[in-house]
């Protein structure tokens, strides 16, 4: 198969370049192809110096120091012995150099993301590279790190550093980036300058014509459903502590943060996966910590997991077997392939067929066949977790609407998400979590970006 | 399974690889011992094939692997690696030999007893490590392993010690009643009822595998653990349940060695139709119909292998070094892919 197909693509020293399309556009391959890690079928790679990359996820280790991490291989050495002295210095001295103050000498576990990054960008930099890649380089960033951090790439700009950014938000295309190539299927459908374009049109260039409108809100009022009292729980290293929130029938309320700060936790303490402290209830009733997620299936509550791979799917498994888990009890097994072709149809699964094996299909078709199971049988409470991850725009927004249509019809959704766009377009109520807390609450018609933005960094 | 995924999947590799290693190993091995595979092979199949008794006899190797076989396809399928058949396997045949010749049965439930002691047997010895497993998340493979040195020695122990019968040779129980003993299906062989009651539960565990609520939950366990928790599947009760079954179907096996060919209990009988078993259910693909097809293709190498030995001079071994190499080829990935996904 061809990933991308006759693609043409300039870098100049001292600009910003960023590299937008869907999912399976082929961009993460054409920069593998530019850092040389994927060696092209037909064509030629030119760089006038070295190319480097960072990572979305880091590939830092973690129990290492940041000098050690930084110089990797590469470090000063004195006689047979390393001269750790010259290695804090030089490493100092880069940070200042480029604005990426960070201490030498801490140990990488104990850095919050934001620094992590700039350990990341720091031992890029140390190879003074003349092309520097940078993949979805703000997906873990809060909004006021993002603007710092497209600084610090301006002032690398500024030194005759190309500069690639691969990303989806095209709002920080417009903002931070001098040009811009899109990509579909493969090929460069488009270049600008962004200064004579808008994300409007961007899109538009992404999927191929006009992007799809979300389901209207209709007007409902809310009605008590569920309460979380000092709710705390812990699912691997996810921690939520003390948390209390209500969420309506009909209403949809986003949980804003950054990856990292308590969401695993409370959408685990949601399934049943996890237990808790404090107190849930739903439609009067206390939920148990010791149930399970057979008891919360039960009562309504559908969770669409963060991992659709592992979390929710069997993957060697067709559509129909996958269409009907988590409610396997509650339909006769004669009716699995009815209940499937009803997802099917209801979400737009291609290919719509029930026997096809589910691994082979696009991320986008999985998950519509995870939310599709959630919403199936009329929830009472749904859970999404990140419920539009890797996934195309058009798939996206089918889902969105989905989840919107739920709340129409009086489920109540708790949407958590680490896309804030995601979360402004959907929810009547946002709450923000940082540190494994609810640090702020607002209405929709109150959302203050900036406000919120701040208080996912952790400032109060 | 449809012909066509068939062909395309795993199961078609996999028979290739067996069908190489038979072959191909077995004519080396062969060639080794000074032994045209032509002579060797054809006095193989010859001895598998050649009269209706030796046939009968095949089919009788075809039915000592299918039991073990078949339960240890359901403790796979739960994504548990059963591997304590043999044990499960010996238990089932000492119970029911016990039973049969210690406890005066009436006539028309003797035989239903006998067998049923030896499922229930085989079960709770199946159910040990599936308890370990549920309770303290104790490796199953170590457990059932260690399980058939333990089942071994106490069916040795107990027919030799404290549950020693009078009339009986050593390690051995006394010849079961008439009624006790499976019917033959051959008369003058040592084919019995117990090659349709095989067939029948091949059919019988395809349903519930592959047709029913409880084979969906099983199957979801062993391939998706994770999903399958979310979705509500009790793991741990899944593994307590999957490996009773497997280990009751392991016991049933024995039982029917004890009652229909033996006509008592031995410590030694088995040869290690539970280890073979083993590559019986791997080459099958752990798909009950076609794990009978492997259980005969193995049973022509068991049976065969003895006639292959005295006609053409070939060890009987070269069947044991081919099975061998079939469980590591076939068993041998397993194992790593799913030590990688956990």
């Amino acid at each position: 198969m061809q990933a991308v197909d006759g693609v043409d693509l300039d870098l100049f020293p001292g600009e910003i370049h960023a590299l937008v399309g869907e999912n399976g556009a082929g961009k993460s391959t054409l920069a593998a192809i530019a850092y040389g890690a994927v060696r092209p079928d037909a064509g030629t790679v030119e760089a006038i110096g070295t190319v480097g990359l960072v990572h979305q996820h880091f590939k830092l280790i973690e129990r290492l120091r940041v000098w050690e991490n930084v110089l990797l291989n590469r470090e000063p050495r004195r006689g047979l012995a390393i001269d750790v002295e010259a290695a804090r210095e030089r490493v100092r001295r880069l940070g200042e150099e480029y604005g990426l103050r960070v201490d030498p000498d801490a140990v990488v576990e104990t850095l919050p993301v934001g620094i992590k990054q700039r350990v990341e960008l720091l031992r890029e930099l140390d190879r003074e590279p003349a092309v520097l890649l940078l993949d979805e380089p703000t997906a873990s960033l809060a909004p006021g790190e993002i603007a710092s951090f497209f600084g610090t790439i301006a002032g690398l700009a500024g030194r005759g550093t190309a500069i690639l950014v691969v990303t989806h938000k095209l709002a920080e295309v417009i903002a931070y980036a001098d040009r811009v190539t899109v990509m579909r299927a493969g090929a460069v459908v488009a270049h600008h300058r962004t200064s004579d374009t808008t994300a409007a049109e961007i899109a538009r260039e992404m999927v191929g014509g006009e992007v799809p409108a979300l389901a209207a809100r209709a007007e409902v009022a809310p009605r008590a459903l569920f309460e979380a009292r000092g709710l705390s729980a812990q699912a691997g290293s996810s921690l939520i502590v003390d948390a209390s929130f209500a969420l309506g029938a009909g209403e949809i309320v986003g949980v804003a943060g950054i990856e990292g700060n308590g969401q695993s936790a409370l959408a685990d303490a949601l399934a049943g996966v996890a237990p808790f402290t404090g107190t849930m209830t739903l439609a009067g009733t206390p939920l148990r910590s010791d149930e399970g997620p057979a008891a919360r299936i039960a009562r309504g509550i559908h969770v669409i997991p963060q991992d659709r791979r592992s979390e929710a799917l069997v993957l060697d498994w067709n559509v129909r077997d996958n269409a009907v888990l988590g409610r396997q009890r509650q339909i006769p097994f004669a009716r699995y392939g009815e209940a499937a072709r009803e997802i099917i149809e209801r979400f737009d699964v291609r290919p719509p067929d029930s026997d096809a094996i589910v691994g082979m299909l696009s991320g986008g078709n999985q998950q519509k066949i995870v939310v599709g199971r959630a919403l199936a049988g009329a929830p009472v409470l749904v859970v999404a977790y990140q419920p539009t991850r890797g996934i195309d725009i058009g798939a996206a927004i089918l889902v969105q609407s989905r989840l919107i249509e739920a709340r129409n019809a009086g489920a109540g959704v708790l949407l958590i998400s680490f896309e804030l766009d995601e979360i402004f377009a959907c929810a009547d109520r946002v709450l923000v979590l940082a540190q494994g807390r609810i640090a702020g609450e607002f209405s929709r018609d109150g959302i203050d970006r900036g406000r919120i933005g701040s208080l996912m960094a952790g400032n109060a | 399974m449809t012909l066509r995924g068939f062909l395309r999947g795993r199961t078609f590799r996999d028979l290739a690889v067996v069908t190489v290693l038979v072959f191909g190993v077995g004519s080396v091995a062969m060639l080794l011992a000074h032994v045209s595979p032509i002579d060797g092979f054809g006095a193989l199949f010859d001895g598998a094939f050649g009269t209706p008794e030796e046939f009968a006899e095949t089919l009788v190797q075809t039915t000592n692997l299918l039991f073990p076989a078949l339960g240890i396809a359901v403790a796979f399928r739960a994504g548990l690696f059963n591997i304590g058949a043999e044990g499960q396997l010996i238990l089932g045949g000492f119970a029911a030999g016990w039973l049969g010749a210690a406890v005066p049965l009436p006539a028309f439930v003797a035989l239903p007893m006998v067998l049923a002691a030896g499922a229930l047997a085989g079960g709770i010895w199946g159910a040990i490590p599936g308890f370990l497993r549920a309770r303290f998340a104790a490796n199953e493979v170590i457990a059932t392993l260690m399980l058939n040195v333990i089942a071994f020695l106490l069916a040795t122990y107990l027919v030799n010690g404290p549950l020693a019968l009078a009339g009986a040779g050593p390690s051995e129980t006394p010849t079961l009643p008439h009624a006790a003993q499976l019917p033959d299906l051959l008369t003058g062989s040592r084919l019995t009822w117990a090659f349709v009651i095989a067939l029948a539960l091949a059919l019988f565990l395809r349903w519930l595998l592959f047709r029913t609520i409880f084979g969906y939950e099983l199957r979801a366990a062993g391939d998706a653990p994770e999903a399958a928790k979310r979705a509500g599947i009790d793991l741990g009760r899944t593994a307590l349940v999957a490996m009773s079954i497997s280990g009751a179907i392991a016991g049933l096996g024995g039982a029917t060695i004890v009652s229909g060919e033996l006509h008592r209990f031995n410590t030694g009988l088995s040869p290690g139709y539970g280890f073979i078993a083993i590559a019986v259910a791997l080459v099958g693909s752990l798909d009950p119909l076609w794990i009978v097809a492997a259980a005969f293709a193995f049973g022509v190498l068991q049976s065969g292998g003895i006639a292959m030995q005295a006609e053409a001079g070939v060890p009987r071994d070269v069947v044991s070094l081919v099975t061998g190499l079939v469980i590591i080829a076939l068993a041998g990935r397993r194992v790593v892919a799913a030590r990688r996904t956990t």
